[in-house]
C-alpha cells in the first residue's frame, strides 16, 4: 500500500527530494524501498541513517513493533535525528 | 559576603528618582541563590497582593547570580522578575548579551526598579562611582531596540525595551544586544514604568572562593562541550532550528495553531535549510559562550539580521503555515526590534487566523498567507486597529472573541513549540509550571521525545516524576544564572553515539522510563558537586552544590512561586491544558489528547501538595518556604 516517508535533510539533499512514496506494508518493507532509492548496496543510505529512528505517524516504531509495524494507507514513516532546540 | 556575589542590591525609586545601594541578604543568597529565585522571594516579600502589574507597586527586578560576571560558558544571563501583566501570577524571564556582566562588574547583584515616571527616562548606572543618572529619554521613545541601543553607544551593556513595551503589550520583552527576555510581559511592566533603558558599567572583579581551580576545570569544561554532538556540534551548527526536523518527524511541531504537529514545508524552515539557503558565515553568542547558537541571516532584498530560534520557527512558521525562511526572518527581525516575544506573538497570530477562519473575528488573515502580517506585528507593537486586540494575548482574545478551547495557553502564557500530544511530561510540565506555557521552566521533552535518549512519550510511566526533576532543576540553573541549554550537555557524547534500534540503547530507555520514584530519589542524593555547574557553584562560592543540593533549592523556588500564584488566585484550575490538547487527535491515525487528568493527582501528591494543588504546611516546613 502506497506510504510516504520522509527523509533526514542529508539524505534529501542526495536524493533530490526529501520525500518519496513507496508501497510497504510494514517498516522495514518501507526501509528497505527508502534504501533502494539510493542505489546499489545502499552505502550511502546506512550511513546516513545511523543513529536515527524511525517514526511512524510521529510514534517511534520501538514504541509499537519495531520493523515488524504495520502501516496503513496514508502513513507517514520518517527517519529522526535526536536533537535539542529551546 | 559569599564568594560568587557583589554584595550589593541597588534599589531605584522612579517616582522620587532616588537610589540607594544595600547590602544582599546573604540569608536568601543562601537559600534562593540569586536570580530568579532571589527576585521571586523579594517580589513575594514586598508586594500585596492584588496589585496591578502594569502599577507603581509591582517591582521590576533584575537578579543575577554567583555565576555571572565569571567566564563559565553560558552563564551571561540575568533574570527579571515582577508581577505578570500576562498572566496575573509570577512573571520572569531570563536573557542572554551581556547586560548580567555589566551588573556583576557594576557590583551590583540584584537591580529593583519602584514606581514610574511621569517622563520617559533611562537609567545610567556607574558602579564605580555608586552614581546613578536619570535621564530624560524623550529622544529615544518610539524607537526600535537595535536602534536605541546602537545611540546608547558602547562602553556600557543596556537592558531596552522597544514601542511594544512602550504601548503595554502584554507580551513585551526586554533586550539586551539581540537577546531577549521575552516571555510574560517584563517589558510591559517597564513600560509602564516609562523606563526606556538601563545601562550599566563598572570595573569591579568577581571573587571567587578558588579562582585557580575554576580557571582550570573551565578550561576542562570548554573542551568537553567542544566535543559535544549538542553544545559543540549541531548548536553550532544549527543552532535552536536543529530540532525543527526532528519535531516534525515526532509530530509535535505545532502546525495551523495547534491544530497538527506536522508541516509538510518543515524542512524549508529547518537550521540545516537556514546553513544551506540563508545563512551569511556570522554566528553570535552571549559573552563568553562558546556554544554560539545565534546566527546571521540574509533576506534577499532586505538586509542582514538574527536568524529565528526554533520557538519562533515553529510559532511565526509551521503554526501559521508559513513554510518560508526570509518571511519568518523578516517578522523575527521587526519583533525583536519592536521588543516582542516571537512565542505568543506566534501564538496569538495564529489563534486570530482560526477565529477568523471559523467566522469569530473580522479579519483578513489566514493560515498560509504572509500578507498583511508585517503590518499587523507593528499595528500590535503601537496598539493599532485589530493590533490592540491582538496585544492583549490569546486568553484576553478568547474572553472576547472566544474560542476558548482553542485558544495555546496555560495561565495566560501561549504554549511554546512541543506539543504535548506527542510529549505527555511535557504537557504536565505545561499545566503546572508557575508561569504558565512554557518550555525552558523545565524542558521535559528532551529526555522524552527529542534527545538522544528518550522514553516512550505516550504512556504515564516517569510522566509525574520527571517534570519535578526537570523543573526544581531549571529553577535552579535560572538563579546561578546559567543558560538551559546547559542541561543538554547532562547526556553524554556515548549516549548520542548509541544506534536507537539497538539492544543497548533501548535497554537504558526502558531502565530510564522505568525508573520511576527512584528516578527522583538519585537526583535528591546530597553528596559531592559532579556536573560541571554544580562544580563552578562550589568553586565560586565555597559551599558545596551537589545534585541534591539544587533538587532541593529548585522545589524551594518552585513552591514559593506557587504560593506567589496562589496568593494571586491562580489555583489548581489553572493547572490545565487548552480543550484542542487534553482532547483532539494530532494525526487521523492517532487517537490522542493528554491524559493530564490522571497525571496531575500524581504530580501533586509527589510534589508534596494537597488534593487541591496547595503545598502542605510539612512541604513548606521542609523546604524552609516562609509564607
Amino acid at each position: 500500500m502506497p506510504v510516504r516517508i520522509e527523509l533526514t535533510y542529508d539524505m534529501g539533499k542526495l536524493l533530490g527530494t526529501q520525500q518519496v512514496e513507496v508501497e510497504a506494508g510494514s517498516v522495514a518493507e518501507a526501509i528497505a524501498a527508502a534504501r533502494a532509492r539510493f542505489g546499489e548496496g545502499g552505502g550511502d543510505f546506512d550511513q546516513l541513517a545511523k543513529r536515527t529512528a524511525i517514526a511512524v505517524n510521529g510514534v517511534l516504531a520501538r514504541h509499537r513493533e519495531r520493523l515488524a509495524t504495520k502501516l496503513s494507507e496514508g502513513d507517514t514513516v520518517s527517519f529522526v535525528k535526536a536533537a535539542a532546540g529551546g | 559576603m559569599i564568594k560568587g556575589y557583589a554584595g550589593r542590591v541597588l534599589e531605584v525609586d522612579l517616582q522620587e528618582r532616588s537610589f540607594a545601594f544595600e547590602p544582599l541578604d546573604e540569608e536568601i543568597a543562601r537559600l534562593y541563590i540569586g536570580g530568579k529565585g532571589y527576585g521571586t522571594r523579594l517580589l513575594y516579600d514586598r508586594t500585596e497582593a492584588g496589585i496591578d502589574p502594569l502599577g507603581p507597586a509591582n517591582p521590576l527586578i533584575f537578579a543575577t547570580g554567583p555565576l555571572n560576571g565569571s567566564v563559565a560558558p553560558q552563564s551571561n544571563r540575568f533574570a527579571v522578575v515582577c508581577k505578570s501583566p500576562l498572566t496575573g501570577g509570577i512573571g520572569n524571564a531570563t536573557c542572554g548579551g551581556s547586560f548580567a556582566f555589566g551588573l556583576k562588574k557594576a557590583g551590583i547583584d540584584v537591580l529593583v526598579v519602584t514606581g514610574s515616571s511621569e517622563q520617559p527616562l533611562r537609567l545610567e548606572v556607574d558602579g564605580d562611582a555608586d552614581e546613578v543618572r536619570f535621564l530624560d529619554a524623550s529622544e529615544l521613545w518610539g524607537k526600535g531596540t537595535y536602534e536605541t541601543q546602537r545611540i546608547l553607544g558602547k562602553g556600557r551593556e543596556h537592558a531596552v525595551i522597544g514601542p511594544a513595551g512602550e504601548n503595554l503589550v502584554l507580551y513585551a520583552g526586554i533586550v539586551s544586544n539581540e537577546r531577549i527576555a521575552g516571555r510574560t510581559g517584563v517589558g510591559a511592566v517597564m513600560g509602564s514604568k516609562r523606563l526606556k533603558a538601563v545601562s550599566v558599567t563598572g570595573s569591579r572583579k568577581l571573587e571567587m572562593e578558588d579562582p585557580d581551580r575554576f580557571r582550570e576545570y573551565t578550561k576542562t569544561v570548554r573542551a568537553t562541550f567542544k566535543d559535544h554532538p549538542v553544545l559543540g556540534e549541531s548548536m553550532k551548527r544549527f543552532g535552536t532550528a536543529a530540532i525543527v526536523n526532528t519535531t516534525n518527524g515526532r509530530n509535535i511541531l505545532p502546525t495551523r495553531n495547534f491544530q497538527k504537529g506536522h508541516f509538510d514545508d518543515a524542512m524549508k524552515i529547518s537550521g540545516e535549510w537556514m546553513e544551506d539557503h540563508a545563512l551569511k558565515g556570522v554566528k553570535t553568542s552571549c559573552l563568553h559562550c562558546p556554544v554560539t547558537c545565534g546566527r546571521d541571516v540574509e533576506v534577499e532584498g532586505k538586509g542582514r539580521g538574527k536568524g529565528p530560534e526554533y520557538e519562533t520557527l515553529a510559532l511565526l512558521g509551521s503554526n501559521l503555515e508559513i513554510g518560508d525562511l526570509d518571511t519568518v526572518s523578516e517578522w523575527n527581525y521587526h519583533a525583536d526590534d519592536l521588543g516582542m516575544d516571537t512565542i505568543s506573538l506566534g501564538a496569538t497570530l495564529g489563534f486570530a487566523m482560526e477565529l477568523g477562519e471559523k467566522g469569530m473575528l473580522e479579519s483578513k488573515l489566514s493560515f498560509g498567507d504572509a500578507s498583511g502580517v508585517t503590518d499587523l506585528i507593528h499595528d500590535i507593537a503601537h496598539r493599532r486597529g485589530l493590533g490592540n486586540e491582538l496585544a492583549n494575548g490569546t486568553k484576553r482574545m478568547a474572553e472576547k472573541f472566544g474560542g476558548a478551547g482553542f485558544a495555546p495557553q496555560v495561565k495566560g502564557l501561549e504554549l511554546s513549540a512541543y506539543d504535548p500530544r506527542g510529549s505527555y511530561a511535557q504537557g504536565v510540565e505545561y499545566a503546572t509550571t508557575n508561569r504558565g506555557g512554557c518550555h525552558v521552566q523545565g524542558a521535559s521533552m528532551y529526555l522524552e521525545s527529542v534527545g538522544p535518549l528518550t522514553i516512550n512519550p505516550q504512556n504515564l510511566k516517569l510522566k509525574a516524576d520527571l517534570p519535578i526533576v526537570q523543573q526544581n532543576l531549571a529553577c535552579a540553573i535560572n538563579s546561578m544564572v546559567l543558560c538551559i541549554f546547559t542541561t543538554y550537555g547532562i547526556v553524554p557524547k556515548l549516549v548520542h553515539e548509541m544506534d536507537p534500534s539497538s539492544r543497548p540503547y533501548r535497554a537504558l530507555a526502558f531502565l530510564l522510563e522505568n525508573s520511576g520514584p527512584l528516578f527522583r530519589w538519585a537526583q535528591s542524593i546530597k553528596g559531592s558537586p559532579m556536573l560541571w555547574f554544580e562544580k563552578w557553584l562550589t568553586l565560586i562560592t565555597g559551599i558545596k552544590f551537589s545534585s541534591g543540593h539544587l533538587q532541593e533549592i529548585g522545589a524551594r523556588i518552585f513552591n514559593l512561586e506557587r504560593m506567589y500564584n496562589l496568593r494571586e488566585g491562580l489555583s489548581a484550575e489553572h493547572d490545565t491544558l487548552p480543550d484542542r490538547i487534553l482532547h483532539e487527535s494530532t494525526f487521523e491515525h492517532l487517537d490522542s489528547g493528554h491524559p493530564l487528568g490522571e497525571l496531575l493527582p500524581l504530580y501533586y501528591k509527589k510534589r508534596g501538595w494537597d488534593s487541591k494543588g496547595v503545598p502542605t504546611a510539612r512541604t513548606l516546613k521542609r523546604l524552609q518556604v516562609e509564607v
